[in-house]
């Protein structure tokens, strides 16, 4: 069984500026991904950069990421139900 | 010799091949609609978080069939798109003369998993025709690129392997080499899917180290040098232990043994690593 990760991304706004739950974790698992095309001559907007559970064998649930983040946006949840 | 060599070496170590660092290889980056959004990035050839979920996903399940096919497919992928091989520093070195122009860039890798920004992560070497059209790719290009004398350059990445980072040359588009990355684990995207998951995004080097034990003095110097969990200490008897099997040959636990412990051996040399990449 995984851990379940869930970001709310209306919480989370620009983690390219914040970062710090990538930055706490002591394994890793949170990644940025981007979800918008790349375009000539233009930078993507840092909004389409989302945070994301990838490495989630990784996970020791030591809930540092949740704690950390300013915006209340992460939850880490094992097992039934919670 | 790995496949590498075999197929684009033209009898000598392929990253050693000017052949390969020719304009006519380099292709010109798709259109917009059609690129991914891995491309963006820069990180073409490596699985992006979606691919790794989904491997994991299948080995929680239990389904090793699944597992083997998707690590199958992302390993051809890379071969065909972005392969890297760890090289040590006398071989950075020299792969240097084939490389112009060189430009500093930031590694995307460490962008999106510590949220580092550009101007603290401009570890990566960039190179070839492709930079001429650095400006049309300013989310590739993020912080914009710093061309380089070949002399800064080599000690840009003799500072960089003193610092502990491990080097990888890259193809992009196999076999047209185009970038050499200063990596890390877990930071590094390409170790941490080779070690963590198996995936064959780049292969060792053509060395292995070899400790010896009478000369080790046991001072500890080397171990956490290893960006590759190869190496351990071994405190019954005061000494560094290395495992040739997981030893990528990179050659950083070398540079700082003063008591000229460790030795590079050619994995050629070494009929049960000669096929271990
Ligand atoms: S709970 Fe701990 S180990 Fe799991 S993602 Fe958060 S910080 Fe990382
Ligand atoms: S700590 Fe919270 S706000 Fe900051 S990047 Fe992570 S999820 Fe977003
Ligand atoms: S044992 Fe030495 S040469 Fe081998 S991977 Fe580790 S640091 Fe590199
Ligand atoms: S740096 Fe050299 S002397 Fe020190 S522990 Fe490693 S092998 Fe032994």
């Amino acid at each position: 069984m995984l851990p379940r990760i869930t970001i709310d991304d209306a919480k989370c706004k620009v983690p390219l500026d914040c970062g710090k739950c990538l930055r706490v974790c002591p394994t890793q698992v949170l990644n940025l991904y981007c979800n918008a095309p790349p375009q000539k001559f233009r930078e993507i907007d840092p909004s389409h950069y989302r945070v994301r559970g990838v490495h989630l064998l990784a996970c020791s649930l030591c809930m540092e990421c949740v704690k950390v983040c300013p915006e209340g946006a992460i939850q880490v949840a094992f097992g039934e139900g919670g | 010799m790995c496949d590498m060599c075999v197929d684009h070496g033209d009898g000598m170590q392929w990253h050693f091949n000017a052949a390969n660092y020719a304009r006519r290889l380099y292709k010109i980056r798709k259109e917009s609609g059609e690129a991914t959004g891995a491309e963006i990035s820069g990180l073409a050839g490596f699985p992006q978080a979606d691919e790794i979920l989904e491997l994991i996903e299948a080995l929680d399940r239990g389904d090793m069939d699944a597992h083997e096919s998707l690590l199958r497919e992302y390993e051809s992928k890379a071969r065909r798109e972005m392969l890297g091989q760890t090289l040590t520093i006398d071989e950075v070195l020299r792969a240097v003369e084939f490389m112009y122009p060189i430009a500093r860039m930031t590694c995307m890798c460490r962008k999106i998993t510590e949220a580092l920004p550009d101007e603290e992560n401009q570890t990566c070497i960039g190179f070839g025709p492709g930079l001429y059209k650095w400006e049309r790719w300013p989310e590739t290009y993020h912080g914009g690129i710093e061309f380089l004398h070949p002399d800064d350059a080599r000690e840009l990445l003799i500072e960089l392997n003193k610092q502990g980072f491990a080097q990888i040359m890259f193809t992009m588009g196999t076999p047209y080499i185009g970038g050499l990355c200063s990596c890390q684990y877990p930071g590094c995207l390409a170790i941490r899917e080779r070690l963590d998951y198996g995936i064959k995004g780049f292969w060792k080097g053509h060395d292995v180290a070899r400790i010896d034990p009478n000369l080790c003095t046991g001072c500890g110097l080397c171990a956490p040098r290893c960006q590759f969990k190869a190496m351990s200490f071994d405190p019954s008897r005061g000494v560094a232990f290395i495992d040739p099997f997981r030893c990528f040959g990179c050659g950083l636990c070398v540079s700082v043994c003063e008591s000229g412990a460790i030795t590079l051996e050619r994995r050629e040399a070494i009929p049960t690593l000669a096929n271990v990449w």
